[in-house]
């Protein structure tokens, strides 16, 4: 093994890994800049809707349930070519890595937004009360109570939906799309160079491990603990 | 300064009833009606799941009533929307059982969230919440967060918090029940001296009797969703029941013999039992001298004396043993000193 990556070609397949590695990048940043104020709009709404919730409204609550369990468990692969008709009228174009961001917003909004409710429904109810006790706007309590006091937790929901998220990604090549997972099915799978599909996987591990650190290491500055 | 005369709390007929119309329908709050005067700790005592904790959420419309009217500070707090609420709820402090401190703010940043909500600007904020933290006895601790401080010292932030915006009433909302014996004195002085010092009028719902006897001028015992004895502490406390019903004063003060103590005293006791009150002990002690006249025995089988905020009182049950006629005298004489009950009704015409 060790013998194969030697003799590898690096001058070809260096620039390839970082240029897929790149792709990732770009793809994942993007669509998480975008799905992460959805998901957290979209989370906000359930929590608060709820019965018993600070803007408790059951037909919105209903709505935004409905449609997050009707997209979340849509397979990926599908979602993008399901998505397609749509991702043609908005951006003019079914394929590359803009398709793909664009498939990566629908799936990842809507879990994001699960994954936010499920952060919040741990906050103590007795805090909000005493907010609104001192005659807290409802609009006050969500932005300097619920998400301040979520803060920690929602860190590592996010991270690991940024995890997930690289994990999309790498369907990017189906629809004409780059990064890692295209790197490793055209330049290693297709042409039987397991070694190559190994550098993509390596470089994967190695991102998701960067983020998980990152991740905790906030989460727990915020927690102080 | 000329206080207005009218009641600060007013309940009328007030009633809260949850999932009505449905087979899990529970009335919390059943046609309750009372006022709190201002200036005057009003404690409501029960226990759990008498609906307690509804009642003193209707105060702030925290909690809406299914029925009746609910007026504070002048405004009929029953009939406004929430937003209009908010401006009554700056004028009300509310305290927690379980504290409910910010978790992402720190001591000081606690104590200014009412302020900043209120308005308050930034040199003024700073200025009143060290004032606050100094009231409570918790200056040094400012930058520190709620989970490295004691229940006591989360309760002290708490009562900080509650009175940061300089509120008419305070409501207490068990605000002792999380705490050990000696924090809670603690945590009582301190509410007693928001009411002594600053004027604040208090509400206070809790289920042990050691708040009520500390702080409370006035106390309504709730059972039920109702309100089934109200009145000064000091009378509540002293006077005997005539019907001879054992009261949640009664039973949660252990001045009066209960089933149990009764056996115990039947085992070596035959004589006529009763329960007489210790308002003016010095008037029951000569009548006690004077048992040896009237040719009876007496044998003090239970008692117990209580300290109020404003005055001591007591309960003595005695058994008394002797001729019928004699007894019976005794206890007329004893009449014209204190209030008396007797432990068994229709005992007395047994014997």
């Amino acid at each position: 093994m060790i013998e194969a990556y030697r003799e590898l070609d690096w001058d070809y397949y260096g620039p390839e890994l970082l240029d897929a590695l790149a792709e990732t990048v770009h793809m994942v940043v993007v669509a998480f800049a975008i799905s992460a104020w959805i998901g957290l709009t979209l989370g906000l709404l359930l929590y608060t809707t709820r019965a018993g919730g600070l803007l408790a409204n059951a037909p919105l609550f209903w709505t935004v349930n409905f449609l997050v369990n009707t997209i979340r468990p849509i397979p990926f692969i599908i979602l993008i070519a399901a998505l397609q008709p749509l991702t043609i009228q908005i951006l003019g174009t079914g394929i590359g890595n803009t398709a793909v961001i664009h498939a990566m917003v629908w799936a990842s909004s809507f879990g994001i937004a699960r994954i936010v409710e499920q952060n919040l429904v741990t906050i103590d109810p007795g805090v909000i009360e005493a907010a609104r006790a001192m005659g807290a706007s409802r609009t006050r309590i969500i932005f300097t109570v619920i998400l301040p006091e979520a803060f920690g937790p929602l860190i590592l929901g996010f991270t690991f939906v940024i995890i997930a998220m690289i994990d999309m990604s790498a369907l990017a090549g189906i629809v004409g799309g780059g990064g890692l997972g295209n790197f490793a099915i055209v330049e290693g799978y297709q042409r039987f160079r397991p070694e190559v599909t190994w550098l993509a996987v390596a470089a994967v591990i190695l991102m998701v491990h960067l983020l998980q650190i990152l991740g905790n290491l906030a989460a727990r500055k915020v927690l102080r603990r | 300064m000329a206080r207005p005369k009218n009641p600060l709390i007013e309940f009328q007929n007030v009633t809260r009833t949850f999932n009505p119309g449905k087979g899990t329908a529970v009335t919390a709050v059943d046609d309750v009606s009372f006022t709190v005067d201002h200036g005057e700790v009003y404690g409501v005592i029960g226990f759990s799941g008498a609906g307690k904790s509804t009642l003193i959420r209707l105060i702030n419309g925290l909690e809406r009533p299914t029925a009746g009217t609910i007026t504070v500070l002048g405004h009929e707090v029953s009939r406004m929307s929430e937003s209009k609420l908010r401006h009554v709820r700056s004028r009300i402090g509310m305290v927690f059982q379980q504290f409910n401190l910010f978790q992402s703010r720190n001591v000081a940043g606690n104590v200014a969230y009412p302020l900043r909500v209120a308005g308050w600007n930034k040199a003024d904020r700073e200025r009143r919440v060290e004032e606050l933290l100094e009231f409570v006895g918790l200056a040094d601790k400012a930058k520190t967060y709620p989970e490295q401080l004691s229940g006591g010292q989360k309760q002290r932030v708490g009562i900080a918090r509650a009175l940061a915006v300089k509120p008419d009433i305070l409501l207490a909302d068990e605000s002792t029940s999380a705490l050990d014996p000696s924090t809670t004195g603690e945590v009582l002085r301190l509410l007693r001296r928001a009411n002594e010092e600053l004027g604040i009028t208090i509400v206070a719902i809790t289920h042990e009797m050691e708040v009520i006897r500390s702080i409370a001028d006035r106390v309504a015992v709730m059972d039920r969703g109702k309100i089934v004895e109200e009145g000064l502490v000091y009378d509540i406390f002293s006077n005997p029941r005539d019907d001879g019903e054992i009261t949640f004063v009664g039973s949660a003060l252990k001045d009066r013999p209960s089933a149990e103590d009764l056996t115990r005293i039947r085992r070596h006791s035959d004589g006529r039992l009763i329960t007489v009150s210790l308002k003016d002990s010095a008037a029951v002690g000569g009548v006690l001298g004077r048992a040896g006249e009237f040719g009876i025995a007496f044998e003090i089988v239970h008692g117990g004396m209580n300290t109020t905020k404003n005055a001591s009182f007591g309960l003595l049950t005695l058994a008394l043993t002797g001729r019928t006629e004699a007894v019976q005298s005794f206890v007329e004489a004893m009449r014209d000193a204190a209030p008396v009950q007797e432990v068994e009704p229709g005992q007395e015409t047994l014997r």
